[in-house]
């Protein structure tokens, strides 16, 4: 099912749309948002400069320092009575991205999820079990909306409880299941080790994931344990745009689908901003149409992706994205939460009885993510007490846990055992990889 | 009371061998050692017949190290002395961190190591119960 006629306009009419868009977009945002005023003003470009699509290259980019530096609601272009809802992502600091949203914003961002939903085999006619975690992060509450937009019943069972949510599984008669790909592997596994078979004993058809990616290892794993007959389909977005709905893979499993009648994909060499040409790999750049609450112009993801512009067998003339490489940043996605190493350093540097040196160490454990952080101990007015010194790595846990909403371990190690760097400091061991 | 070092070890082969190689090569004497098992890091213990300079050494290879006191008392070679001892600081109310244990050689006799809260308080009752107190230079 193809949910929006939009998805499948010859890229003529559909440029149209675009432009006609962009030059609204960017006529709005210069005259509601003071911060990206300024910007244009430096870079001496202006509204009326948007004649073609080309065009959008003049414009300065945003980055998520833009978020930090505006912190809390400095980007929004309207005032806080025409809100109707705020989600929030990671930082870079201690502090969030907020996001907000109109009820303009919201219709948009539900029919765009619809979208996704029916890419990935949502029919209106699902169980849906709703795994993402509910809160300030995007993702639950986007597909949650999005999904009982098209008629499927929604069951809110949030994040955690395996056993429970199996359960629910079992009793309810689930269908689709919306989660990140390391927790449906996990949620498989659990349910084996209960005598419960996910392909024979569960009638779970369809996954929609995302959160983070999944890779096609993850996907063959995914078939293993589910059933042949299992769609397994990720999804892409991120708070800043909106949340999930960006994009969506389609059952053709070529790519994911951007919805680009309201999101401009451009591909950037990060090093030095200019745009590649069509097909070639770089950072992922999106414009955002019509959003009332936070328009954002050239947004840059800091996602490593390529542009596909062929047509798809499914019937859709949207451009495609390839599954996300790598970041153009040191930005980790761990149990699909965005960590940023920065975030942990701030914590870190809270806390006077350990030194400035730490190791973020990331690797999977059935299936889950697991973050690990070692520090030097330099403060040795403790030794002589485990007590004190568990109580210390309790404190450290707790901060972080504040501040990245995220269980890491946190190990104490001696004076001077972690390495040290001349350069640019590398302290992030991502074992993940290795695991596949 | 007596001084004794406190030095973070971490779980791993050869930690510990890390810090009897350094007081050997600086001609330091040991005379007494503990660590427990624990699955992440450890503290060692030591009394050593130099602490300052011991813990200057450990110091700069790195280490983690503090100088604690603590309380040495020499008992009868008989069954019931430790008891005798542990119930004195009971009935005062004194609850002991950790205790081992090592022989002090020119007289054989056992040496109890204990570190409690109020050092003070806790070395005074003992000696008004008539228990050995011994003294650092007692022990080189």
């Amino acid at each position: 099912m193809i949910w929006a006629k939009e998805e499948t306009l010859p890229r003529e009419q559909l440029e149209e749309i675009q432009l006609a868009r962009l030059k609204e977009t960017a006529r709005y945002i210069y005259e509601k948002v003071r911060p990206y005023r300024e910007k244009m003003d430096e870079a001496h470009v202006r509204p009326e400069d948007v004649r073609t699509l080309e065009d959008l290259r003049r414009f300065p980019f945003t980055t998520k320092y833009d978020f930090q530096n505006n912190y809390p609601m400095g980007l929004f272009a309207v005032p806080r009575d025409q809100l109707v809802r705020v989600h929030a992502s990671s930082g870079t600091t201690g502090k969030p991205k907020i996001v907000g949203y109109t009820r303009n914003d919201l219709k948009m961002w539900t029919n765009n999820v619809s979208r996704i939903a029916c890419m990935g085999g949502a029919t209106g006619h699902d169980i849906v079990q709703l795994c993402f975690g509910y809160g300030m992060f995007t993702g639950a509450l986007g597909l949650h909306y999005g999904l009982e937009n098209i008629g499927d019943l929604v069951m809110p069972t949030s994040s955690g409880n395996t056993k429970r949510q199996i359960m629910y599984m079992q009793d309810m008669g689930t269908t689709l299941l919306v989660a990140t790909p390391s927790y449906a592997l996990y949620l498989a596994e659990q349910a084996i080790g209960m005598g419960i078979d996910p392909k024979t004993d569960l009638q779970v058809k369809i996954g929609l994931f995302g959160g983070e990616g999944m890779t096609e290892p993850m996907r063959k794993e995914m078939h293993r344990l589910w059933g042949d007959d299992f769609m397994a389909t990720q999804n892409y977005g991120m708070s800043e745009l909106c949340g999930p709905g960006v994009a969506g893979e389609c059952q053709e499993l070529c790519g994911m689908h951007i919805n680009e009648d309201w999101f401009i994909p451009e591909i950037i060499d990060s090093e030095t901003g200019e745009v590649l040409p069509a097909g070639e790999k770089g950072e992922l750049v999106v414009t955002c149409l019509g959003k009332e609450a936070l328009p954002l112009i050239r947004y840059r993801t800091g996602d490593i992706t390529r542009l596909m512009y062929e047509p798809c067998k499914c019937g859709r003339t949207t451009v495609r994205m390839e599954n996300i490489s790598g970041r153009s940043d040191d930005m980790l996605v761990v149990r699909a939460t965005n960590v940023f190493p920065s975030q942990i350093e701030a914590v870190l540097g809270q806390v006077p009885e350990i030194g400035p040196h730490y190791e973020i160490i990331v690797d999977k454990k059935n299936h889950m993510d697991v973050m690990e952080i070692k520090v030097e101990l330099i403060d040795d007015r403790l030794l002589d007490s485990y007590g004190a010194l568990e109580a210390l790595e309790r404190r450290i846990r707790t901060q972080l846990r504040s501040v990245l909403s995220l269980d890491a371990v946190v190990k104490l190690v001696a004076p001077n055992s972690l390495k040290r760097f001349e350069g640019k400091a590398r302290r992030v061991t991502d074992l993940r990889k290795d695991r596949e | 009371m007596i001084r004794q070092l406190s030095i973070f070890v971490e779980n791993e082969v050869g930690s510990l061998a890390r810090i009897t190689t350094a007081l050997k090569d600086n001609n330091i004497n040991l005379r007494a050692i503990s660590s427990f098992d624990s699955p992440e890091y450890g503290i060692m213990r030591l009394i050593a017949d130099d602490p300052a300079k011991t813990k200057e050494v450990l110091n700069q290879l790195g280490f983690a190290v503090k100088i604690t006191e603590v309380i040495a008392v020499e008992l009868e070679d008989e069954p019931g002395a430790l008891d005798n001892v542990l119930h004195i600081l009971a009935n005062a109310g004194i609850s002991v961190n950790y205790i081992y244990s090592f022989v002090l050689r020119k007289n054989n006799a056992p040496l109890m190591i204990l570190n409690m809260a109020d050092m003070e308080v806790a070395e005074s009752i003992l000696v008004r119960h008539g228990v050995k107190v011994v003294g650092e230079e007692e022990l080189h």
